[in-house]
């Protein structure tokens, strides 16, 4: 799928096969685009557990459940729980000297062995990871970019994604979760039950709305021009039109047997 | 409609007006109501009433919130309500699920079974 598609295509899915297996292979795929994102001094901010639905034991299973996220646990193929690691700054200071050394911090931008030593870690690295806001500011941001970027990979394998909160205390005692590893989302993944369009596209506000330029206040202006272009190529795509949305829940609540 | 004995209750009242858009054949309404009263019967609580159940009130500051162990003493219920019908398969998730189906548009999110196709 063409990237814009990919984008454009994303939405959470709700209605998942739960009896169509998802390839390991495919996971593996979703996996590599997290360990490919975008990450502060070079560091593995973002950790994971992936959980195939039907190699949990039953209490596993069970105890993971809550009266909010049943349904979902019960038909996705794949959970996979993701988490941020507090222990970022482990290492930063080879980290960042092995990226100088391959010219990734070039000199001509300042970076050296002595400015990594200095000032980037010593003054930087270290204070924020001692900081408890700052810490988890910086591992919930790099850990975002990277679930992010795993969400995107699903969808251009030809799987259904969603992302939901879960009971942080069960899952660390069931999943065996280090101290200092802290929960963001889980992430569902299966082929979808519902269409893949899932009713059409989110609402979203113009983008003037959220994006300025120069200064707040100065609302970005859009060009119509690209917007024609984005519907061409998929990302932006057709809102949902309720009436059919209405039907295709009704159909997907008789085939699961649940509430409507 | 007429909805019988339970239609002095105002969360069915509600229920059944937030089911209008789905336009169902009144069999299929009677019968949604036939197993919520069924339930209520079986819990000793009206439908108001077990609306109500799933709420509590923060002791310090006497604010009411939807409670999870209230929810899942609801799930409890249903397990032995079903048990106690014989209900077995898909009837078992979709007659429990009517109930749910009650509990939700009351403003209560809760979940329990799902049918899937051996």
């Amino acid at each position: 799928m063409e990237f814009k598609r990919v984008v454009g295509t994303r939405r959470t899915i709700r209605f998942f096969e739960p009896n169509r297996a998802v390839e390991p292979e495919k996971i593996q795929i979703m996996l590599e685009a997290a360990n490919r994102a975008s990450r502060a001094v070079n560091a593995d901010f973002v950790k994971a557990i992936v959980c195939y639905r039907d190699e949990l034991t039953d209490e596993v299973r069970e105890r993971l459940k809550t009266p909010t996220t049943t349904v979902q646990l019960d038909l996705a193929p794949v959970a996979i729980f993701w988490y941020g690691d507090l222990a970022f700054a482990d290492n930063a200071q080879s980290r960042l000297k092995e990226l100088v050394d391959l010219g990734a911090l070039p000199v001509t931008h300042g970076w050296s062995h002595r400015y990594v030593d200095d000032v980037a870690v010593a003054q930087s690295v270290e204070p924020m990871s001692k900081d408890a806001m700052a810490s988890t500011w910086a591992v919930s941001v790099e850990s975002g970019l990277a679930i992010a970027q795993a969400m995107l990979a699903g969808v251009d394998e030809g799987l259904g994604v969603g992302l939901h909160s879960f009971d942080a205390e069960t899952a660390k005692a069931v999943l065996k979760i280090p101290d200092n590893w802290i929960p963001m989302w889980m992430l569902l993944v299966g082929y979808p039950a519902e269409s893949p369009e899932a009713g059409g596209q989110r609402p979203r506000r113009p983008l003037g709305d959220s994006f300025h330029r120069g200064q707040y206040g100065s609302p970005w202006d859009e060009i119509p021009e690209v917007t024609e272009r984005l519907k061409e190529e998929g990302m932006i795509q057709a809102p949902m039109d309720p009436a059919r949305r209405l039907a295709e829940i009704r159909r997907l609540a008789e085939r699961f047997g649940l509430p409507l | 409609m007429n909805t019988g004995p339970l239609s002095g209750e105002r969360s069915v009242r509600h229920w059944l007006s937030e089911l209008e858009p789905y336009r169902e054949e009144r069999a299929v309404t009677a019968a949604r109501l036939a197993v919520l009263g069924a339930f209520c019967a079986h819990a000793g609580k009206s439908p108001d009433e077990l609306v109500a159940f799933c709420f509590l009130r923060k002791r310090a500051t006497g604010q009411r919130f939807l409670s999870g162990a209230r929810r899942r003493a609801v799930n409890g219920m249903l397990e032995k309500f079903v048990a106690e019908q014989g209900w077995i398969g898909k009837d078992a998730v979709s007659n429990t699920n009517i109930v749910r189906s009650f509990l939700i548009h009351n403003g209560i999110l809760i979940q329990g079974a799902v049918w899937r196709e051996p």
